[in-house]
Order: structure tokens, then sequence, then C-alpha cells
């Protein structure tokens, strides 16, 4: 291998005869300014006579194949030529002709291996670098599996594995990838090396997807269980708000990222929300002055307390009367009424009927606590629960600078996929604005997020702009390849490689390396739920209920068609299950069409027998 | 944009004119061109390809080697330019190593005065040197290891006028090591069959070229051998033929040495199974010999500003027309 042409002290080309490069390697040219590491950008194999083209011919297949029996074989003219990028400038540019050769362990090992494996997560491999596993030392060797076209293999490239410690300095994750580029996947697995270190981690999971409780077929012999590291909690089921210790502010929020408040519906929460109002004293106060509000006038409300059937209605007017007088003319009635839907709205979603303490106490014991909902409701929960918690450790950090004593609350990590609903471009949404704050200030207070999007492009750009550490999958769309390119160190060559990745296969950007690694994601140890094909399903279905109705059948057999319905009767009577008639028949013979049962015709019409 | 000389159209119409004129006897569709080749000019046949086990035996017997040569020439008007020669041969067994000679002339250091007469000696001087190259190479190769098969680039009549001695001794040694000894012709300039027509019609003037007549005559696969007679009255010392071996309507010509006649099937097979079906009928082997040994402009430029002093370069090398463009 010899560097060839016209060289820079950043970027030069070499050449083989006999070896072909592979991408993101990393290769040592001796130079006469010393050993210089550089790593391969671009790799290229050049034939002259293939393809098939010399001065403008077409060559066909059978004359390279009459050159091969004559023993002159046209692959052997192949040449491998790889532009390489330094990874340090060199003062002067590479002198052409140097040599280049394949670099020991023990040179790069600082490049790649930083961190211990107890002090990182350990993601998954960087690619290409299986030549150098040998050399590797024992510690970071058999640490994983990784997915290849062949199914699981055994680890035999070295280990990517990602500083944890340096999140203080660098904080915050991007997860950036097409649907089906294992973006999920990887932050699955992000997941996974977070309960193992006991990092207090939120969750926000749209999708339903972030349990850890089962174990894929191929893990079989190595499980891993992480019961009792994660906690699945849904919003309106497990958690929920508790109404009481609710502030004005804070009720706001919630009612604003349900839908948004006009100044005037802000104003109606400032001045009817009073300090440790329940869910149905400060309903009921909406309520009353709506009615109120209806009957238009004082002389009204008048009216209808002179005319009460009894007293209970007379003291109820009354009320109303008080509220009427107090806060018609500040409290505008469609104000009035949009904020009692909006509350009722949340209520329905039974944002109200728990509280949020299992979330705290779980973050406390170490738990990885995922927070599950519909995109809406995670949306009016994040935003009430991160400002909650973001808060109380801020308090305690704040208090610790100030020596005064506060409650201990951990620093944690926040977790979302989907990070563009939470935090959207454009436009201001609440949670958006607490993400906003934890991205620039999270890290004082140990406070850090990792955000997985498939559309970067649509996530706030203040946001993208503190991830520190990218993990970019596959990515098709050009605008969001276009923001990538603006916000990572990415390389224009390796840009061009994003649609084309493998589902796995990622790049890593990070400010700590200082450069972009070309890695694959480890096989997880556990499975989304998500995972059965539709298509299985629906025929694991169809034959469930075969099955059952088949077992509920088969001691009638045979059935007349003109007797079905004593047979409706004694299923009826054995299994409680009412079939109509044409029910029945339809069933039959949908039996009948998968060849479980049989049928003769008989002069009575059709009759269903055991085969 | 351009307005058209209306001159130079008249002048182009003219000459259509009269070159439909010079060949109406022979374009004529009455006319049957084949049917005078077979009579009077050789036999045509239709040749086969060599299977994998013909050319696996080749391969055992030593292979084929191609020997080329090119010329690159830089510099202005005589005698202030400088040429070089490279000479390449290479065997289809990529063990051997390919043979590469080069030669550079000028005539700054020769004894060639101007004359009147000075372009075509500068010709001959040219044509001279590229074929000793071409011999020379094409003599260390096969002294090195003898194929089975010996392809010069282009007939072999220009061998015996411009470099006959190391030619005649390229020939004994290829008889006395049973080593064949042929040329493949991209570009033939022979005359053979206009001379035959011209002195059977005699209203035919003027130069008749083989490459013209036999245009779109033959078929993909045919090939037509030259009588001896016919041969004898044209050239020293071979036996030659040409064959469509491409399904471009041109042909390509082959020499063989009289001694070794009786395989210019043989070897037209060859060239027929080593050619691409679509190509402009050149063996793609002798394609790839032609392209190795071709030196680029910009690489000759570039070695002689390397290792030409700068003052000699500038004031000897560098043409009016080189600065034209800069």
């Amino acid at each position: 291998m010899k560097v060839l042409g016209i060289t820079t002290q950043q970027e030069f080309y070499v050449g083989s005869k006999d070896r072909n490069f592979r991408i993101n390697e990393f290769l040592v040219v001796e130079d006469k300014q010393g050993d210089l590491i550089a790593e391969v950008v671009e790799a290229q194999t050049f034939n002259r006579y293939i393809p098939l083209n010399v001065y403008g011919d077409f060559v066909d297949a059978s004359v390279i194949e009459s050159m091969k029996a004559l023993g002159y074989d046209v692959d052997e003219e192949t040449i491998y030529i790889a532009k390489l990028r330094l990874l340090e400038e060199a003062l002067y540019p590479v002198e052409t002709g140097s040599d280049v050769r394949i670099p020991k362990f023990s040179e790069i090992k600082n490049l790649m291996l930083r961190t211990k494996k107890e002090e990182g997560l350990v993601l998954g491999v960087i690619r290409n670098t299986d030549s150098l596993y040998d050399e590797c030392e024992d510690e970071f060797k058999d640490l994983l599996y990784t997915f290849e076209e062949r199914g699981l293999v055994k680890q035999r490239e070295i280990p990517f594995i990602m500083d944890l410690k340096s999140m203080h300095q660098y904080p915050h994750i991007g997860v950036f990838g097409g649907s089906g580029s294992g973006k999920s996947f990887g932050l699955r697995v992000l997941l996974e090396e977070l309960m193992q270190k006991e990092i207090p981690t939120i969750v926000l999971d749209p999708h339903y997807e972030m349990d850890f409780s089962d174990c894929p077929d191929y893990f079989k012999d190595e499980k891993r269980d992480f019961n009792g590291s994660f906690k699945c909690l849904q919003v309106g089921v497990h958690v929920g708000v508790k109404f009481e210790d609710l502030t004005a502010g804070d009720l706001k929020n919630l009612l604003d990222a349900s839908s948004p408040l006009s100044d005037a519906m802000n104003n109606v929460v400032d001045v009817l929300f009073k300090n440790k109002d329940s869910y149905l004293s400060f309903s009921n106060r909406l309520q009353a002055l709506t009615e109120a509000q209806e009957e238009g006038s004082v002389q009204r409300i008048q009216q209808r307390i002179e005319n009460a059937k009894n007293n209970d209605e007379k003291e109820a007017w009354e009320v109303r009367k008080d509220l009427f007088i107090q806060y018609d003319k500040t409290c505008p009635y469609n104000s009035v009424k949009g904020i009692l839907w909006r509350l009722r709205r949340l209520y329905n979603e039974g944002i109200f009927s728990k509280d949020s303490r299992d979330i705290e106490n779980y973050l406390k014991e170490g738990f990885l606590v995922i927070i599950q909902g519909s995109t809406r409701i995670l949306q009016v929960y994040s935003t009430y629960i991160l400002n909650n918690i973001y808060h109380k450790r801020r308090e305690y950090k704040d208090a610790q600078y100030k020596k005064a004593a506060a409650d201990y609350f951990p620093p944690f990590i926040v977790v979302t996929d989907e990070a563009h609903n939470f935090a959207p471009k454009g436009y201001e949404s609440p949670s958006k604005s607490i993400l906003k704050e934890i991205s620039q200030e999270g890290r004082k207070y140990g406070v850090f997020l990792a955000l997985a999007t498939q559309r970067p492009t649509l996530l706030d750009e203040t946001i993208t702009a503190q991830l520190n550490t990218k993990l970019i999958f596959r990515t098709v769309r050009a605008s969001d390849i276009d923001t990538i390119k603006e916000e990572t160190d990415i390389t224009s060559e390796e840009a061009k490689r994003l649609p084309y990745l493998r589902t796995g296969d990622v790049f890593i950007s990070s400010a700590v390396v200082g450069r972009t690694i070309f890695a694959r994601i480890r096989a997880a140890y556990t499975i989304s739920p998500h995972t059965q094909n539709p298509f299985d399903e629906l025929k694991q279905k169809k034959n469930e209920g075969d099955e059952k109705f088949m077992r509920i059948i088969s001691d009638k057999l045979p059935i007349l068609g003109t007797d079905l319905l004593n047979t409706i009767i004694e299923i009826e009577r054995d299994e409680k299950i009412t079939f109509t008639q044409d029910e029945l028949i339809q069933k039959l013979e949908n039996l009948y069409k998968n060849n479980l049962i049989g049928r003769e015709n008989t002069p009575f019409g059709y009759m269903y027998t055991k085969l | 944009m351009f307005s058209i000389n209306n001159e130079l159209k008249t002048k182009l119409t003219d000459l259509n004119g009269a070159i439909a004129r010079k060949y109406s006897p022979i374009l004529n569709n009455d006319f049957d061109m084949k049917t005078f080749l077979e009579e009077n000019i050789g036999s045509i046949i239709k040749l086969e390809k060599l299977s994998d086990r013909e050319l696996s035996k080749i391969k055992d017997k030593g292979g084929i080697v191609a020997v080329d040569g090119s010329t690159n020439r830089k510099g202005g008007s005589f005698p202030h330019y400088i040429e070089l020669y490279q000479g390449l041969a290479k065997s289809t067994n990529q063990d051997v190593e390919d043979v590469y000679l080069t030669d550079i002339y000028t005539p700054i250091l020769s004894e060639i005065k101007e004359n009147p007469l000075q372009d075509e000696e500068e010709t001959d001087e040219k044509n001279r040197r590229l074929a000793q190259i071409e011999v020379k190479t094409a003599l260390q190769s096969v002294k090195k290891r003898a194929p089975y098969a010996l392809v010069m680039d282009g007939g072999l009549i220009r061998y015996t006028i411009y470099a006959k001695e190391l030619w005649k001794e390229l020939v004994e040694y290829c008889l006395l090591n049973d080593v064949i000894l042929f040329g493949t012709i991209k570009d033939i300039k022979t005359k053979i069959i206009g001379e035959e027509l011209k002195s059977k019609y005699k209203d035919l003037k003027g130069p008749l070229y083989d490459r013209e007549i036999l245009f779109g005559l033959l078929q993909y696969k045919e090939m037509l051998t030259i009588y001896d007679e016919l041969n004898k009255k044209e050239q020293s010392g071979f036996s030659s033929g040409f064959i469509r071996s491409s399904l471009s309507p041109n042909v390509v010509g082959i020499d063989i040495i009289e001694e070794q006649k009786n395989l210019l099937f043989d070897m037209a097979k060859l060239i027929l199974t080593l050619t691409p079906e679509n190509s402009r009928g050149v063996p793609l082997f002798l394609d790839i010999v032609d392209k190795e040994v071709k030196i680029t402009d910009d690489l000759i430029e570039a070695l002689l500003e390397r290792y030409l002093d700068k003052d000699i370069y500038e004031r000897l090398f560098v043409s009016e027309r080189d600065k034209r463009n800069l």
C-alpha cells in the first residue's frame, strides 16, 4: 500500500494491488514526519478493463471467459484505491510514495477504547476493526453479540463503549434515523445499558414498546433479567397528577398542553383557581359561574333564588350570585367554558385520578421508569412531571450550594422516542419549554436528555444543538440528511452513505471523541412487545378461533343442517356462548373449507361430520 | 450563430458526387462482389470460435504474447521536438513479466540535415524507430519465455521495411522455437482487391483500398483468404486474410509468415474468439496492450518538465501552439 497522487495535510489517496480497503478502517502512514494515523473515508476499486470498456467497446462476458481460459484473468488487473483522512492534521502534506500499513492495536487503542466497560455503555462494535480484535485486551472481548446476515454472531470487533461520565461535560444524546433503521432498537440497547448501570431514567413511551420483560428466542441461554430494574407506568392508570398539589402555573401548563390557552383563559385560571383546590371544588366553581353567566344578570339570578323550590336550590343560586358578582367582569363566559371543557377532558383521561409519587420513588431507587400513554397525554403529562422532578433535582442542588437542607433527589436521564412531538420546531409547546430548559442547563444539575426522532428537521434547533453525542441511523429524507450534516461533524462522504446504511449500523458523532465512529449496535437482550408480524398474528388468531370452535363443536358432530337450533341451544347451555343460525352455518362452513370437518349431502340438506 | 460559407456547401456536395461516381461500378447492386472475390481473390470461409479446451491447450503451450508500440511527440516543427517510443510485450500468462522498451529521438542531436524531403525522412525515422522497438521488445519477450504465438500489432510488412535485420532474427527465432508469428491489422491499408478489380474493369480509376470494398461485405465470423499468387504480388513472405471479427462492418486483417501459413485459420479463429461481438473488431487483449503501452500527453509533459532543465525545455520543446491555450 502506497500513498498516491496529490496529497494535502489532511487527505490523500492510497493504492494497493492486492488489498481491498474498507471504509472507516484505520491505517498507518509511514511518513517522513513520523507515523501518522488515518482513517479510510472512501474506498474504491478500479479495473481498467472492467466495466468491460476499452476504447468505448462493450466487452462481452464470453471474451473475458475465453481470456481466462487462455490464462489471462482480467480481474487481476484490479487495483484498490482509498481516500484517507488523517485523524490529526499533519504539519506538511503526506509524502507521495510513503508506505502504508495496518496499525497495531496498541497504536489506535486510545482512539477507540477510552472507557472501561464498567464505566461506559457497551452499545455495540466499531465496524471494520476485526483485524485488531485478536490483539485487543481480554476485558474487551466477548462482551456482546451482533446480528449479521447469518444471524447472531459473537463479538469479533472492538466494542464501542460510550463514556457515561463524559456526559457531565458533553451532555445529551440524540438518536436519529428513519423507520426501520434500528433507531428504536438502538434506544432499547441504550436503556438496557442504563439499567445495568442503575442510572435513574425516565422514559416517555408513546408506542408502548419499551417493555423489558420479554427475552428474544436467540438469547434463551444467556437470559438477562431486567425485572426489578424497570417499571412501566401508564398515565391515568398507574400515575397521574394530584390535583391538590397543583399550583395555578402547573394547572395552566397542563391545560395548555391539552390545547393552547388564550390570554383570557389564563386569566380565568389565575382568578378562579384557589390553592388547595380539589378537582371537584374547582370544576364546581367553574360550573356554577357558567350557569350564573347563562342567566345573564343579577336580577335574573335573584329571581331564581326567589323562585327556588327548596332550600338547597336556593343556596346553590346564592353561591352562583356571589360568583357572578365577583367574577363576571373579569372572566368572560366563553373562556370559563373553555377552561371547563379542557379540565373535564383531562379528568376523563384519568390524569387527576392518581399521583406521581411512584415515579419519584422508583427514580430514587435507580429504576428505569417508563411512562406510557398516547402521544397527546404524554405531551400533557410530561410537561407536568418533567417540570416537577427537574425542579426537585434543581432545588436539591441549589440548596446544597447554599448549604441549606433539602430532600435528596438523584440525577436522572430523560429518554423519549418521537422527540419531535415533545419539542417541535417552529411553534411553542409546553413540553418543549421544559425540554429546552433541561437541554440548556440540565448539565449543571445532572439531568440529561436522550432524544430519539425520525425527523431531526422537525426537532427544535436549540435542543438539537445541545445534543453532544449523536447516533445516526439510516436516513433517507434529503432534508433530514441536510439537518444531520449541519448539526454533526459527519463528512459529506458519510452523509452520502446514510441512505444505504444497514439496519443497526450507525454513525456515532461524539463531541468527546471529536470525530464520527461507524459502529453496529449490539443485539438487544430484550425484545419489544410489538415484534410479532401482524400477518402472523392474523393467522394465529384465526387458528386459535378455529381450534376453540372445533373444541366446542366436536362432540356435537354430526350436525344436520335442519337441526341447527338444537345445537345452538346445547352450545348455549354448555359453553354460555350464543350463536345465531347464520353464524353457526358460517362457522361450520369455515371449518369445512379448512378441511377440519367433513360435509355430506343428505336429503335434508348438508350434514357436517367428523373427518 | 454560425453562417456557413455557401461555397463550402457546394464543394462538399460536389465532392459527394465525385465519390459516388468513382465507386459506382462497385457500389452498384447488380455487381456481385462476393462472387468476384471468390473467383479472383480467395475463398470465403465461415470461422468458428475456439472452445475453452482449445484455449487452455494454447495456455499450456505458453499462451499468447502481444506486442504493441506507441509514440508521442512533444514540441514544434523540425528540429524542435522530441519523440518518445515505447514498446510493450504482454503475455496472457500473468506470471510472465511484461517487457517494456523505450527510445527517445530528437532531430536536434541527429545528423539529418534540413532538406526539401525532410517530412518524408522524419516519418521514415519515426517508423523505423517504432518498428525497431516493437521487434526488439518482441525478441526480448520470446527469448525470455517462448509463447505459443506472438501477435504483432499491425501488418508484418512494416517490419521488413523498417527493421529488416531485427525482423529476420525474430522470424528465425520463432521458427526455431515453434512460435507462431502473426500480425493483426486494425486499419488495413492494402489494395489487393482494388488492383485486381482495376485489371478486370478498365473504367475504374484511382486507388481502391480493400477496406472500402470489404466494408459490410463479409458476414460476422466470415473470413476471406487471399490466394498465394496475389499475396506474392503484393508483399514479401506473408500469407494473409481478412476477417469480420465483430458485428461492426469493418474487417480486420491478418498476416502470418509464409512458413506458417497452414496455421492462418487457427490464428484467425483465435482473433475471432478474443474479439467482443459488439466491438470495433479488435481482439480485447490487443486493446489492453495498446492501452497499457500508450503514454498520455500529460504524462509526457510531466516527465519532460521533471527531467529536463527548464531552460532547455522552454527553449527547444515548447511550441507556440502549446502556449495558445495558456
